[in-house]
């Protein structure tokens, strides 16, 4: 670098004098002898490309533990808006020099996007030395208390996953809770037994929180904590949630076959007040050891557990119970038994992954319509059968158009049909007929725009969910 | 798959008549022909003669543009004198090129050379190009000499020397002086910025170094966004270039 010293204060004259000539003399009286040097004095600069510049060497040169702390010692000195952009590149940087530097910054700035700046920075910079300071900052308000979790969630080490599993454990549960997602976030495996201890604690923020995270990557040795999770929970949407999360780790996430197993065994050993509270699970687990159980249920001759039994079958995961559903359908007599069984079909048939394929998917639905008594029920199965793309479904719907009553819902799928282009393309003169219908037809002005767009070849953007 | 020249007799004559737009598939034994000579001499020496023959008259200018995809593969010196004869074709010009431009033999680079001389206007636009890919040093003097000729043509021969940017390239952007032509000028600027890029890359530090500085100098009193560009393309560089630690 000496190699250079006297020809860079030539060089960086000039190629700074004309950015301002009154930086350019200060920058000359300061003498920026090397590379760290230019670099800082980049960075005080109102030019945005020259700070540009400087940035870039933050990230990507300059390497060594003491160039980090001469750039990082530079956060002091700028204002709030260049500090965010130092911190920024320090984190890009990788380099834990950098953290005194920032731990400072957190301790000084009160610029709440500076503070959250620093905190993530310090996650991404940091270890277990820094997960006290990380967890104190998840007591501030936002974007601060944001930073932290994410900080949180990429602090390194596994040292650093025992203290925040250890925090975990204690604290007001909202803390205990944002701790336990942070956790899950880690793939903190670890940490599975406490929070299957988690799963049944008093507070009902913390129970959710533990749940969920053991939803998102528990395995079998997790499936009797859960059931206790599962019916520790309180009635309504934190058992629904509880039970969503069990049933993704018996369906969805690794040895998810022995975990069903597991959760079944549990099941079977369970009194008829815990059977109960567990049926809903049951049903949305399936599976071959699961209707065993509903079969026998549905068959007792207490009309209780017949109901239960039913519930538990109208909860299926997948088509695989939809003889048995047409069969009970064909027989029932109850109104209310033939509402839970109809409505389970019109929901399992077009399921995705339901282990039926499309044409299969829409002689269920056809099969389903036959069984149908009231036009509500027509309209479901009407709007749940677009998700079927099919052409045979265009032929399906495209009768009803002319029904007064069931004219909307048909309206609907055709236009949800229409705009997969493939389908759309490929059976053109069908799908011109049916809009045009549609067009004669439907009173929804959204349905009409759309139909007008998929006859001209156009596209039609869905609109996003609010919040998302 | 063994090559059989017996194989192309049929696909070769349906190839004459090829238009675009045509049933690709019968070309399919010529394609796999391709492929099985890459390791036999004598059969890529029969293929690229029986290919060559099919850059005369009487074939279509679609398949003059098949015939010369395959050239870029498994062209060799024998194929450039064929070749060079399309090189002032206007129709067919950029596809000679595309096969010479990928032909590792010095004879490709000379007719390059031996057209850019004679050619005018896009084709030898075209020249200077497929001599940058080629990275052929001896035409730096001619491209030297083409800076001072006509706005398009100088153009490409700065964005050339750049390509190239060898020490002899960044002698003759450094020599094309001051233009009164600012496509030119920024034209230079950029292959000198791109030679002083190559430089550092290699580790050359002081002799980007001194391509930066000289482009500090020039720009320093310009106001344009020009030369505001130019100043702060320096100051990169130059910071680059101070950074020892950092691999180039």
């Amino acid at each position: 670098m000496r190699l250079f010293s006297t020809q860079v204060l030539a060089i960086v004259t000039l190629a700074c004098l004309p950015f301002s000539l009154s930086q350019t003399t200060a920058a000359a009286d300061a003498g920026p002898q090397n590379a760290v040097q230019m670099t800082i004095d980049f960075l005080t600069r109102d030019d945005a490309n020259l700070r540009a510049i400087g940035l870039e060497r933050v990230r990507y040169g300059l390497k060594g533990q003491e160039s980090t702390q001469q750039l990082a010692g530079l956060l002091p000195r700028l204002a709030p808006a260049r500090q965010l952009e130092l911190t920024a590149a320090l984190s890009d940087r990788g380099d834990r020099a950098a953290l005194p530097a920032l731990l400072a910054l957190l301790q000084s700035s009160s610029d709440a996007t500076v503070r959250a700046t620093a905190v993530q920075a310090v996650g991404v910079l940091g270890n277990a030395s820094e997960v006290a300071v990380l967890t104190k900052s998840l007591g501030a308000a936002d974007p601060e208390k944001s930073a932290a979790r994410r900080g949180l969630a990429v602090v390194r080490g596994a040292e650093a996953t025992a203290l925040i599993a250890a925090a975990a454990k204690q604290g007001d549960a909202e803390l205990r809770s944002t701790l336990i997602d942070v956790l899950a976030d880690r793939r903190a495996v670890t940490a599975l037994p406490d929070m299957v201890t988690a799963a049944v604690a008093d507070d009902a923020t913390v129970r959710t929180a533990a749940m969920r995270a053991i939803g998102k990557f528990g395995g079998p040795d997790q499936i009797v904590g859960m059931v206790k999770g599962v019916l520790k929970a309180a009635a309504g949407g934190e058992r629904d949630d509880a039970e969503r999360a069990l049933v993704t780790v018996c369906t969805q996430n690794p040895r998810h076959e022995q975990s069903a197993a597991i959760f079944i065994e549990q099941f079977k050993s369970a009194d008829d007040q815990t059977r109960e509270l567990l049926l809903p699970a049951l049903g949305r687990v399936g599976g071959a050891g699961a209707i065993a159980i509903v079969d026998g249920l549905i068959a007792d001759t207490n009309a209780a557990k017949r109901k239960l039994g039913l519930t538990a079958l109208s909860k299926w995961p997948d088509a695989t119970v939809s003889d048995r559903l047409l069969d009970l359908l064909g027989k029932a007599q109850d109104p209310d038994e033939r509402e839970l069984l109809l409505g389970a079909l019109i929901r399992i048939a077009p399921l995705p992954d339901n282990k039926l394929n499309n044409q299969q998917k829409l002689e269920l639905l056809q099969k389903t319509m036959t069984l149908c008594t009231g036009d509500e029920d027509r309209r479901r199965v009407l709007e749940r059968a677009n998700a079927i793309r099919l052409v045979e479904t265009l032929r399906f719907v495209a009768p009803y158009l002319d029904d007064p009553n069931l004219a909307e819902p048909a309206c609907l799928s055709v236009v949800e049909l229409a705009h997969h282009r493939n389908l759309r393309d490929s059976n053109k003169e069908e799908f011109t007929k049916a809009l045009d219908k549609v067009l004669e037809t439907t009173k929804n002005e959204e349905l009409v725009d759309r139909a007008n767009r998929y006859k001209q070849g156009q596209t039609w953007e869905r609109k996003k969910p609010a919040g998302s | 798959m063994a090559y059989d020249s017996a194989s192309l007799d049929k696909p070769l004559e349906t190839l004459k008549a090829f238009d675009w737009g045509g049933d690709v598939a019968a070309f399919e034994p010529i394609d796999a022909a391709v492929i099985a000579v890459h390791a036999d001499p004598a059969a890529r020496a029969d293929l690229e003669k029986r290919l060559s023959a099919l850059l005369t008259a009487g074939t279509s200018r679609a398949a003059k543009e098949y015939v010369c995809r395959k050239l870029s593969v498994i062209g060799t010196a024998a194929s450039v004198p064929t070749l060079a004869a399309l090189l002032p074709d206007t129709e067919n010009s950029h596809m000679a090129r595309f096969a010479l431009e990928r032909i590792n033999a010095a004879e490709a680079g000379a007719a390059l050379r031996q057209a850019l001389g004679t050619v005018q206007g896009d084709l030898k636009i075209g020249m200077i190009s497929s001599l940058a890919g080629r990275g052929d040093t001896a035409c730096i003097p001619m491209l030297a000499a083409l800076l001072a000729g006509d706005s398009r043509t100088a153009v490409a021969a700065a964005d050339a020397l750049g390509r190239i940017h060898t020490p002899e390239a960044v002698q003759a952007l450094t020599a094309a002086g001051g233009t009164s032509d600012q496509a030119v000028a920024a034209a230079i600027v950029d292959a000198r910025l791109a030679c002083a890029e190559s430089l550092l890359k290699q580790g050359k530090r002081s002799e980007a170094t001194a391509i930066y500085k000289s482009l500090a100098d020039a720009a320093a009193a310009g106001t344009t966004p020009a030369a505001k560009s130019t100043r702060l393309a320096a100051a990169r560089g130059i910071l680059a270039c101070l950074d020892t630690t950092s691999p180039s």
